[in-house]
């Protein structure tokens, strides 16, 4: 669902992701142990992994908090990218000796010569594996993404944020849930130019 | 004194000797020495954003003044009126366009050896400084592109060596050192630059959401939209563990293979099965000492940097620095006692114009700078510790880097199978362009040092959260948890 | 479209155009040099750059001597021009195929076309035969009469070498043809050895038994320079005799 949100904000109808009468909440928590109780409450209260959703200023694994692992495309694009890179070699390595009318002869080397088959075929898969790895972060990033997104400043002071989506009407029910856990704030996420 | 016993004193003693322990190591290490992340950003923010001095515009006019003259006039006259105006002659085709492009190539090699060698096994010095050091990279492979095209006698075709589907239907022959030089540096630059931008990505957003202004729109298209999503860390993660691991394999190649365009001529003091080796930790030799230098720039000049930057980063660099210079010295003794050894009477001629001939000094010169001083003063650690003087070494040992690959180069090249065409090299419009390409260097690494934040903050604050005081027994000890 | 199965390689070529230079009768007169010069349009470099080694000249006189002054002894003139390996090390180094082996001509070919000026070729030839061009090096009225129309005239920044005056060749071959006969042995020769006056160098097809060339070359004294690196040579050098 991290994806998700991004998602159905890129396609500018936030309301259309969560049923009617929902609202989306933005949870600030200074450190790592309130945000795992917070989430395990929320849980409690009866929100699905799928509805929550947590923004860091530093890369804490889903397992600190307690959360699904996520899913990345990014080592199989890395690995698509490869096989691209590999073929691209192997066109220039075992194609163009062929492509001409007269095969070109040089020294004593054979057309195809084995040991900078190797060298051509090595560089050029790792650069397919390098550039498709990049991508692949920008792919499955939806990256750049330019539109107003939900986000606060603090977050990139290091804060742990949790974005969850509950019923309007349980709305104080969560807040006070969650300052009580140790929330610095908490507050309608707004969406906002980053 | 009633109630004052032995026992107490003791216990009193230890209690002192343990809180001053932690201090002693809360200051000897940043990552025992945890700010708050929003002061950290607040510091490294003003560090680059802090307002230029008089000296920096000095500096900066200066310098833009040289690589305006001495980089892109000078290359203009070399375009006009041909290689002639170089120092390069038969039997010395290639000169110190090549010396520098190996040069650059070696210094860059060090950033890739701190970002990704030193990830891979979770050094935890290199947390403040990995940055800093691809800076270094990206940069260096500029330089050395520069300097190759330099020496091409037709650099306005110079695309005719791309694999590209042209109307003569001609391809680059693969068979060339050279195009696996092309090849493998195109790789390397785009790899290291995209290695630089992917961990600065969430730097740049902690900066758009510090500033104002054209700096903010500057970092608001830099951040690509990053906020720090669960999603967006994993695949930034997965992505860097993966450029990690497969930009060493690449950087080793890279400089493999410009080693190669040596090893694979028929040229006595070239045609050495060494060099592959040899020019890689040749390479890490030179850019080590480059980034203490820059490193110990970064500290001295630029604001909060000595809360980052301390003297452990600088005792672990020169740690390194010293167990490369002995690796150096082993490669070197190698290639140079085998050809000693051998008695061919080319590489005998060789061997002694080296030692005795007109570049006699240089040849010395390089041992000692590369060999002598670092292992004169490195294996003193408070000394290791002191930037000013770590950085000296690394000028030193640069000095005596490219002594080497002067010595390897022009130098080599002049004793070839056929005496007659014996001469030596005097360089020509080389050293003026040479030094336009350092001058663009250290011009490049002053504008990023006021446009992007130079300290991986994130990181930082990732590695302290890992460290933590333990207790073996009654010794207090630094504890550093895997957290990936 | 030639397969590759078709081509024969280097390894098994006997050399189709070759050479034998007596070193022993050379006289060091440098008529080889001029001729070479004016055949092949070869630029005039100047006293300054030709000092410093910079020189386009696609044959040179080597000159060696022993001994210190004034007990000093000349020893044989060494003609030095392009070997045009069977096995070249010019040639696989080229990123920009400027320089390959000709099936027709078992030649090593010098395309200043597609020449981007790497000057690896020049590094890696253990003959240092191969001339740059240094600069722009412009001829001076009126001699910019007297090029050679069927020689290309070379521009800056591109990479000569001696080609066994290529051009004749074909010339020969095309009247030959024309004629519907083959070439006969000695109707034409390159020239260096046409200028020679003590007829030191000679020319010819080393792949026929009867030619001059091959039946010089069977003397015992012959010699090809650098043979232990495995260029495979095409110019047989007497010295000694």
């Amino acid at each position: 669902m991290a994806d998700n949100i991004s998602s159905a904000e890129r396609s500018g109808s936030v309301s259309s992701a969560e049923p009617s009468g929902s609202v989306s909440l933005l949870a600030v928590f200074p450190d790592l142990m309130p945000a795992a109780d917070a989430l395990d409450q929320l849980r409690a209260l009866g929100l699905s992994d799928d509805h929550m959703n947590v923004i860091s200023g530093i890369p804490v694994t889903e397992a600190m908090l307690g959360r699904p692992s996520q899913w990345t495309n990014v080592p199989l694009l890395a690995a698509g990218g490869s096989i691209l890179g590999f073929l691209a070699g192997a066109f220039l390595v075992f194609a163009t000796p062929n492509l001409y009318p007269v095969p070109i002869q040089v020294g004593r080397q054979a057309f195809v010569p084995g040991p900078p088959t190797v060298v051509v075929l090595f560089e050029l898969t790792m650069l397919g594996m390098l550039l498709s790895t990049f991508l692949g972060v920008f792919l499955d990033s939806y990256f750049p993404n330019y539109r107003p997104m939900e986000y606060v400043k603090e977050i990139s002071d290091g804060k742990i944020a949790i974005f969850f989506i509950c019923p309007e009407e349980s709305r104080d029910k969560f807040t006070k849930a969650m300052t009580a856990l140790g929330a610095e704030k908490v507050e309608v996420a707004e969406v906002e130019h980053l | 004194m009633a109630g004052y016993n032995k026992k107490e004193e003791h216990a009193h003693a230890k209690a002192e000797l343990h809180t001053h322990g932690e201090e002693h190591f809360r200051e000897k290490h940043l990552m025992l020495d945890p700010l708050p992340r929003g002061q950290m950003n607040d510091m490294v923010m003003e560090s680059m954003m802090e307002k230029p001095t008089w000296r920096y515009w000095l500096v900066f006019a200066t310098l833009s003044v040289i690589v305006a003259y001495c980089l892109f006039y000078k290359w203009g006259v070399l375009i006009m009126y041909g290689q002639g105006e170089a120092g390069v002659m038969r039997p010395d085709y290639w000169g110190i366009f090549l010396v520098n492009t190996v040069f650059w190539i070696g210094i860059s090699h060090a950033g890739t050896f701190i970002s990704a060698i030193l990830r891979v096994f979770r050094a935890e010095f290199r947390r403040p400084f990995t940055r800093a050091a691809e800076l270094m990279t990206t940069f260096g492979l500029v330089q050395a592109g520069f300097s190759i095209f330099m020496h091409l006698g037709r650099v306005w075709l110079a695309y005719w060596l791309m694999p590209y589907a042209n109307q003569r239907m001609l391809w680059p022959n693969l068979h060339s050192p050279l195009t696996w030089d092309l090849l493998a540096i195109t790789t390397y630059l785009l790899s290291s630059t995209m290695y630089l931008f992917l961990p600065l990505i969430p730097d740049v957003a902690m900066a758009r959401d510090r500033s104002t202004g054209w700096r903010k729109n500057f970092y608001k298209i830099l951040a690509l939209g990053f906020r720090g999503t669960e999603g967006e860390w994993t695949h930034l993660r997965n992505a860097m563990n993966i450029f990690a691991f497969a930009i060493i394999p690449v950087m080793f190649s890279v400089h493999t293979i410009v080693s190669w365009d040596f090893a694979a001529a028929t040229r006595p003091g070239w045609s050495s099965t060494i060099f592959g080796p040899y020019f890689i930790v040749g390479a890490l030799h030179s850019g080590m000492g480059a980034a203490a230098i820059v490193l110990a720039v970064i500290r001295a000049t630029m604001k909060h940097m000595k809360y980052f930057i301390r003297g452990e980063h600088f005792d672990a660099i020169g740690k390194l620095m010293l167990i490369i210079s002995m690796a150096w010295a082993y490669f070197f003794f190698n290639d140079y006692m085998v050809q000693w050894y051998g008695g061919d009477k080319w590489t005998q001629q060789l061997l002694h114009f080296h030692e005795a001939g007109p570049m006699g000094w240089m040849w010395f010169g390089m041992l000692i700078c590369n060999i002598a001083v670092p292992w004169a003063i490195l294996w003193n650690a408070k000394w290791r510790a002191t930037p000013w003087l770590i950085a000296t070494v690394g000028i030193v040992i640069n000095v005596g880097m490219w002594f080497e690959r002067y010595i390897i180069i022009p130098v080599s090249v002049t004793i070839n199978r056929m005496p007659f065409t014996w001469r030596l090299y005097e360089p020509g419009i080389e050293i003026p362009m040479g030094i336009g390409t350092l001058a663009l260097f250290i011009l490049l690494y002053m504008a990023a040092s006021k446009l992007i934040p130079l300290i991986p903050v994130w990181e930082v604050q990732e590695g302290q959260m890992a460290h933590e005081f333990k207790k073996f027994g009654r010794e207090t000890v630094i504890s550093v948890s895997e957290l990936e | 479209m030639i397969r590759p199965e078709e081509i024969k390689m280097s390894t098994e070529e006997t050399g189709k155009w070759g050479m034998v230079i007596d070193q022993d009768i050379c006289t060091g007169c440098q008529a080889c040099v001029a001729a070479c010069a004016m055949e092949n349009n070869i630029s005039f470099v100047g006293e300054v750059d030709s000092g410093y080694g910079r020189s386009m000249h696609w044959i040179r006189i080597e000159r060696f001597w022993e001994g210190e002054y004034p007990e000093v002894k000349m020893t044989a003139q060494q003609p030095m021009m392009c070997q045009q390996c069977g096995h070249a090390p010019c040639e696989p180094v080229c990123p920009a195929f400027a320089t390959v082996h000709s099936q027709a001509e078992q030649l090593n070919l010098q395309v200043y076309n597609r020449c981007v000026g790497t000057r690896y070729c020049g590094n890696n030839c253990p003959y240092q035969v191969r001339a740059f061009n240094w600069r722009a090096y412009k001829r001076p009225e009126p001699l910019s009469n007297q090029f050679n129309p069927d020689v290309t005239v070379r521009r800056m920044g591109v990479m000569e070498k001696c080609t066994f005056c290529i051009q004749r060749i074909h010339k020969a071959q095309d009247t030959a043809k024309s004629e519907g006969r083959e070439v006969v042995d000695g109707e034409f020769t390159t020239a260096c050895a046409q200028a020679c006056p003590a007829t030191a160098i000679v020319f010819g097809r080393v792949d026929h038994p009867e030619s001059l060339v091959s039946q010089l070359g069977q003397r015992a004294n012959g010699v090809k320079h650098l043979e232990e690196l495995g260029t495979l040579p095409h110019v047989t050098y007497f010295k000694g005799g």
